[in-house]
């Protein structure tokens, strides 16, 4: 490259990079004004939980902060490796239970729960709820039965067609339309219940897409080994294919974290909800930029977090690199 | 002598009109080594892969083993059969995501239900037999190509087939690795175990075939016992090919 | 065999229908409860509701056809301005990322993670609320004017929130654009890159000239769905209230209740839109793999 040309790029970018740096400087000393976080971090946390219930919600996210620390940096003893999969997986019921309440806790309703407790229940609700379905409908969508590859393709198409907040909207709009008069349905289920069938489709096909990676032999191999064919399916094709597909669909996994943001605008108060709602009271009007900050610090944390936990699964999934 | 495998008038075509098997009949009978040999194109794969059904037929009948397999077979048959017919691919399709271990077990614990302890101690016994018993806890990316086809081979005896069929297990190898695989291929048919073998391999087929057959555009063109075969073969086709093997 | 797939296929098609059945007759009971009914009657009625931003001539007694049909023209503008510009940005930073200037590298690598690692609807709301809102007004060398009542540029009145969306989509989508093309340009091998030089070329002559060519053919697949995605995000312009096709269906639904219709709509219009970008994207990636073909 001209070298002048090289030198000249260079000074533009730090002069910009200085002039950035320093107008950031100046308004964090002369005009921000972080009380609109720290006054409210309980609100951000946990929503309005009962003040006295608080605990609960908080026992589960400090969880799994632990778990997430532990897996990345806990010490590589093989003994306690083992246990860190149940120890994932027991976190879900453990956390629908601390919120839920009952077995001797305090029932406590889902119009209570709310910011970043909220965000990372219907993360982990729907991603849960979405990625059997997404195998079942990539499955359909290459099955030899034309009637169930032709319901899986339409199904993937029109889902992948409609952008989400229709059908968040329409979820809550129309699912109580389609059900029998009488039969309710709480909020936070429908918005599970509708992000799990969207988030669906794009499995659908990441999963797809590594079942086609996997060589047309591999099934044959196991067959000729007298596998049944859901046999090889089950313990040849699918743990394969689902490797493959771990890159695309950790970046679902994180879509699926920052599109609960779109909750906000159908009135739960999840972690940008909640934000709303705080810059609506006259207290803290105005403050915008402090609070839009602070939530991207957190998002990009649960983002970066979860990505990095996707890469360590990946690395622990690799026969050879796990192998040492 | 009992027959293993009878293929009687056997049709296979990929495109209407172009036949890959165009009326093969055949007997092998039970401990023979057959090895098939021809020019590239000329049906060998796709005859063998018919005698477990990987290949469904459009013509002709097949007899494994006492089992029948023709065009309208089940899905059952084919798994019968498959149950006692074990085989070797060109490119070993080894599963990456097993152990070596694991890769041999999978079958006699899952279509077999043999216990955990039995299958591993034997695969241990064949690993053992195929020389690289040290292996076992490795997965099939660390092996040379060698090692991994002497596990695929080890893998398909673990069922205790009756039939062995390999489909030209040495051709993606590198010709240092051949050898090892080959012997472990000899020791099985002095064993006395009933082999059909695609090869180019004509050492091999010297040495260990029964017979010799050679096939032609999805015909069988001949027969022989080896040395008629290699020194004064019937046909003019086959002594083409030969001589252009030698070349 | 043929018996039992035939048999499998016909269970899963009443299987199929069983459902659809239920699920239309509690809709029956539900409209009926309702007493609305099913029917596009209403699109003719006057809309009622004034639109703050509008391409053809537009007023409150026009039809819900038409407000419909405005709302879809200002999707249109907003989706058309944001792919080209997210293109731009997505290439040049993508570029950016193999340069060989270091900061300029990672300024790239920077707004990459920073981005891709926040969710749109929060960008969307900074970029109104903090960004354009909190700007106070200024002109730029005569040819730009600033304000939060809108931006002029060369005569052109943009309103705030059109401005707002199309930065924020331009720039959430360009992040991922940028690794496409990043992705694209490391899977043309190193041996053109020397090669190029070796020849003298420029790194900038040489990056349009011999590598990008090469990378579009990986490049252009992954960047239709980039675009369809870009028109799907697009609906979170309601955030901001800038007057698109899913805000005003939006307002359609809560005025006149006809959620099942105005579903039905705002599908039919996005599979359009959608057939529209996969459609041009086809036709550009065939002229692009004519045009390298031809020049081998």
């Amino acid at each position: 490259m001209n070298r002048w040309l090289d030198r000249l790029i260079t000074l533009l970018l730090a002069a910009l990079i200085g002039w950035g740096g320093w107008s950031t400087l100046h308004w964090l000393i002369h005009g921000a004004d972080w009380s609109v976080v720290t006054t409210n971090l309980p609100l951000y946390a946990v929503g309005s939980f009962p003040a006295d219930q608080r605990w609960r919600p908080l026992v589960w996210m400090v969880g799994l902060v632990l778990l997430t620390v532990l897996t990345l940096l806990g010490p590589k003893r093989i003994g306690w490796r083992g246990a860190l999969p149940l120890l994932w997986i027991a976190m879900a019921p453990i956390g629908l239970w601390l919120l839920v309440g009952g077995l001797g806790l305090l029932p406590v309703g889902t119009r209570d729960w709310g910011g970043l407790t909220l965000t990372l229940l219907l993360t982990a609700g729907s991603g849960m709820l979405a990625l059997p379905l997404g195998v079942l409908l990539a499955l359909g969508r290459r099955s030899a039965l034309p009637v169930l590859r032709w319901s899986s393709t339409a199904y993937i198409e029109l889902m992948r067609a409609v952008p989400l907040i229709a059908v968040l909207f329409f979820g809550q709009l129309l699912i109580p339309l389609f059900l029998p008069p009488g039969l309710e349905i709480n909020r936070v289920l429908r918005a599970v219940v509708a992000f799990a069938l969207f988030a669906a489709a794009y499995i659908a096909e990441d999963v797809r897409g590594g079942l086609q990676a996997i060589p047309p032999t591999q099934r044959e191999a196991a067959e000729v080994l007298g596998l049944s064919p859901l046999q090889s399916l089950q313990l040849v094709v699918l743990p394969q294919a689902l490797r493959i597909a771990l890159p695309s669909l950790t970046n679902q996994a994180v879509g699926l974290l920052q599109n609960t943001s779109l909750m906000a605008l159908l009135g739960l108060v999840e972690l940008l909800g909640i934000s709303r709602s705080l810059l609506a009271n006259p207290a803290f009007i105005g403050r915008y930029l402090e609070v839009y900050l602070w939530l991207a610090a957190v998002y990009w944390l649960c983002c970066t977090a979860m990505a990095l936990l996707a890469r360590h699964l990946e690395v622990q999934l690799d026969p050879v690199r796990s192998n040492r | 002598m009992t027959v293993a495998i009878r293929a009687t008038d056997l049709v296979k075509s990929y495109i209407p009109g172009v036949r890959a098997l165009d009326g093969v009949s055949l007997d092998v009978t039970c401990g023979e080594v057959l090895v098939v040999m021809g020019p590239s194109g000329s049906g060998k794969s796709t005859l063998i892969r018919t005698f477990n059904g990987l290949e469904p037929l459009d013509g002709g009948e097949l007899d494994v083993l006492g089992m029948r397999l023709d065009a309208a077979h089940e899905e059952h048959q084919v798994r019968a059969i498959r149950k006692r017919v074990g085989m070797v691919f060109q490119q070993f399709n080894l599963f990456p995501h097993l152990s070596i271990l694991d890769n041999i077990t999978l079958a006699p614990i899952k279509v077999q239900k043999r216990a955990k302890a039995a299958a591993e101690q034997r695969a241990i016994e064949l690993l053992d037999q195929m020389g690289i018993r040290e292996q076992a806890r490795k997965f099939p990316a660390q092996l040379s190509g060698g090692q991994q086809q002497r596990v695929a081979i080890a893998r398909a005896l673990a069922l205790d087939p009756e039939v062995m069929l390999f489909d030209e297990p040495t051709s993606a190898l590198d010709p240092e690795r051949v050898k090892e695989v080959l012997d472990a291929m000899r020791q099985l048919a002095r064993g006395g175990m009933t082999m059909v073998v695609v090869t180019h391999e004509l050492g091999f087929a010297r040495e260990v075939a029964d017979r010799v057959m050679f096939m032609d555009q999805g015909q069988v063109v001949e027969i022989s016992d080896p040395e008629t075969f290699f020194s004064n073969a019937k046909e003019e086709r086959s002594r083409k090919f030969l001589n252009q093997m030698q070349h | 065999m043929r018996k039992r797939r035939v048999l499998v296929q016909l269970a899963l098609a009443a299987l199929l229908v069983g459902f659809a059945a239920l699920l239309v007759n509690n809709l029956t009971v539900n409209l009926i409860r309702t007493g609305l009914g099913l029917g596009f009657g209403w699109l003719g009625r006057p809309a009622g509701f004034a639109l703050a931003e509008t391409a053809l001539p537009y007023a409150p007694s026009d039809s819900y056809l038409w407000a419909l049909t405005i709302g879809w023209l200002n999707s249109l503008k907003v989706i058309v301005a944001g792919l080209a510009l997210a293109t731009l940005l997505g290439v040049g930073a993508g570029a950016a990322r193999s340069s060989g200037n270091r900061l300029l590298r990672s300024l790239a690598g920077g707004y990459v993670a920073l981005i891709r690692q926040v969710p749109l609807l929060l960008q969307l709301l900074f970029w109104y609320f903090v960004a354009f809102l909190g700007f106070p007004e200024t002109p730029v060398g005569g040819l730009i004017k600033l304000s939060n009542q809108g931006i002029a540029v060369l005569g052109l009145n943009l309103s705030v929130e059109f401005c707002a969306v199309l930065v924020g989509l331009t720039v959430f989508t360009g992040a991922s654009i940028a690794e496409i093309v990043r992705g694209g340009i490391n899977a043309v091998p190193r041996g053109q890159w020397e090669a190029f030089r070796s020849l003298g070329l420029g790194e900038g002559l040489g990056l349009r000239r011999i590598v990008l060519p090469q990378a579009l053919p990986a490049i252009l697949p992954a960047l239709t769905s980039q675009y369809l995605n870009l028109a799907k995000n697009s609906t979170l312009a309601i955030a901001v209230g800038y007057a698109d096709l899913y805000a005003v269906s939006d307002t359609t639904i809560t005025q006149t209740g006809r959620a099942i219709e105005g579903f039905l709509l705002l599908l039919a219009s996005f599979l359009l839109l959608n057939l529209l970008i996969s459609g041009g994207m086809a036709a550009v990636n065939g002229a692009v793999l004519g045009r390298l073909r031809r020049s081998r």
